[in-house]
């Protein structure tokens, strides 16, 4: 495939608009794997995310009109992908048990291995109620504003940074546990 | 720990474990699939233009119904009644299509469908406490059931072509955007009966026309309920 000459999501996503084939790959390629590891945050099975990302695509292209020109192109995908993985968690929530809460806390990595300096994203992360990690997610994997993840979950700035900041005071307590605040606090000292 | 420290430990963590690759069939399979229904689209056109559209919709009706049913409730509103009542209702409207519109695109702002229902009863309730002042119950039921149904008989198409327009859109959430535009068509439903009915009784009209708003929001939510299951079930 040849690499589609604009850099930028938002020229892709127009050039998608305008049936361009070559931007609308150039589009899965670069999202797939955020969009994945945005469902592998939420539930368990691999299988299952791959599921989720085939449908998004095919939701995002039944969406393309909806796309304005400009805006930016997070938030509108996020927007899709969110709904999809709501409307997939309630088809199957009667027969299995998607939310996996963990009450157990991650391993921590043995002290003073300076290659293993944290513990496993994912499983940190599933420490978080739902909410809350989709917002982590947005905000520290796909590096997305507090206002681009406000317009993907159809909320205020206030709702996210409150959510933000209730996902930081559970990880502070997990992290602590796990040891990181001494070596928090001694790397700052 | 410092929020700093934490979005450390997360960059730290981010990096040590990378996404898993995406299975490569599965990209392949979305390109396909994409590809295989390619064609150009026009993007939709900016909200106002949707906002205008539903307002003149709702406004039409209104007044439509109105010279259908008689007019003869504006002759005998006051000056200060029709210079509170119908820009309130304006308002209320405003507040509704913008609902309505931000349900046709994702992304496309906070949700308020609710708040606007919500809006749309209790400020007419506290406004029309305010304005009319006859407690006299009259003919309160017979009266009333005329002027629920000439009002739902105006919502009900206001509410099936703001549906049509809702449609050229990408709707996520159909029973919000049901509330939304089911608020609106029991707005446009409430503007014809205070144009049409010429009873002042504050119970009738706390009762009876505010009725209009929370049946259509309502029916609005039911009908987008029964459209989502119904696409849940297809799909």
């Amino acid at each position: 495939m040849q690499p589609h000459p604009a850099e930028d999501l938002e020229s892709l996503m127009a050039a998608y608009q305008q049936a361009d084939r070559t931007a609308a790959e150039a589009l899965i390629e670069r999202l797939s794997p955020q969009l994945h590891r945005f469902f592998m945050a939420q539930v368990v099975s691999r299988r299952y995310a791959d599921d989720l990302l085939q449908e998004t695509w095919l939701r995002i292209h039944e969406a393309r009109h909806t796309y304005r020109p400009g805006e930016p192109v997070l938030p509108w995908i996020y927007a899709i992908a969110r709904h999809v993985r709501v409307d997939s968690y309630r088809k199957v929530r009667r027969t299995e048990s998607r939310e996996q809460q963990v009450d157990v806390l991650p391993e921590a990595p043995p002290h003073g291995t300076g290659s293993q300096p944290g513990p496993d994203l994912d499983a940190l992360l599933r420490v978080l109620p739902e909410s809350q990690r989709e917002v982590i997610v947005m905000l520290k994997v796909s590096e997305m504003t507090i206002e681009q993840v406000a317009q993907a979950t159809s909320s205020s700035v206030g709702s996210v940074k409150q959510k933000a900041h209730r996902a930081y005071r559970k990880l502070r307590e997990v992290l602590e546990n796990m040891g990181f605040g001494d070596r928090g606090r001694r790397s700052t000292e | 720990m410092t929020p700093e420290q934490i979005d450390r430990v997360l960059a730290e963590s981010a990096r040590r474990s990378p996404p898993q690759e995406v299975d490569a069939a599965v990209v392949e399979r979305a390109k396909a699939s994409l590809a295989s229904s390619l064609e150009p689209v026009r993007p939709l056109r900016s909200s106002r233009v949707f906002l205008t559209i539903l307002f003149i919709i709702s406004a039409a009706v209104a007044v439509l119904g109105a010279v259908v049913f008689g007019v003869r409730g504006l002759p005998v509103l006051s000056a200060i009644q029709r210079a509170v009542i119908f820009p309130m209702l304006i308002a209320a409207a405003a507040v509704a299509g913008i609902a309505s519109v931000r349900e046709m695109r994702p992304a496309a702002g906070r949700r308020i469908g609710s708040l606007a229902l919500a809006l749309s009863i209790l400020v007419p309730l506290a406004a029309f406490a305010f304005l009319f002042r006859s407690y006299d119950p009259g003919n309160f039921v017979p009266d009333g059931v005329k002027c629920l149904t000439a009002g739902l008989a105006c919502a009900i198409p206001a509410a099936i072509i703001a549906a049509l327009v809702l449609r050229r859109g990408f709707v996520l959430d159909w029973p919000a955007a049901g509330i939304a535009a089911g608020t609106l068509a029991g707005l446009a439903g409430i503007g014809m009966l205070e144009l049409h009915c010429p009873i002042l009784k504050a119970p009738h009209i706390m009762v009876w026309h505010v009725a209009v708003v929370w049946i259509s929001g309502l029916g609005g939510w039911l009908a987008g309920w029964m459209v989502q299951t119904a696409k849940r079930r297809s799909g």
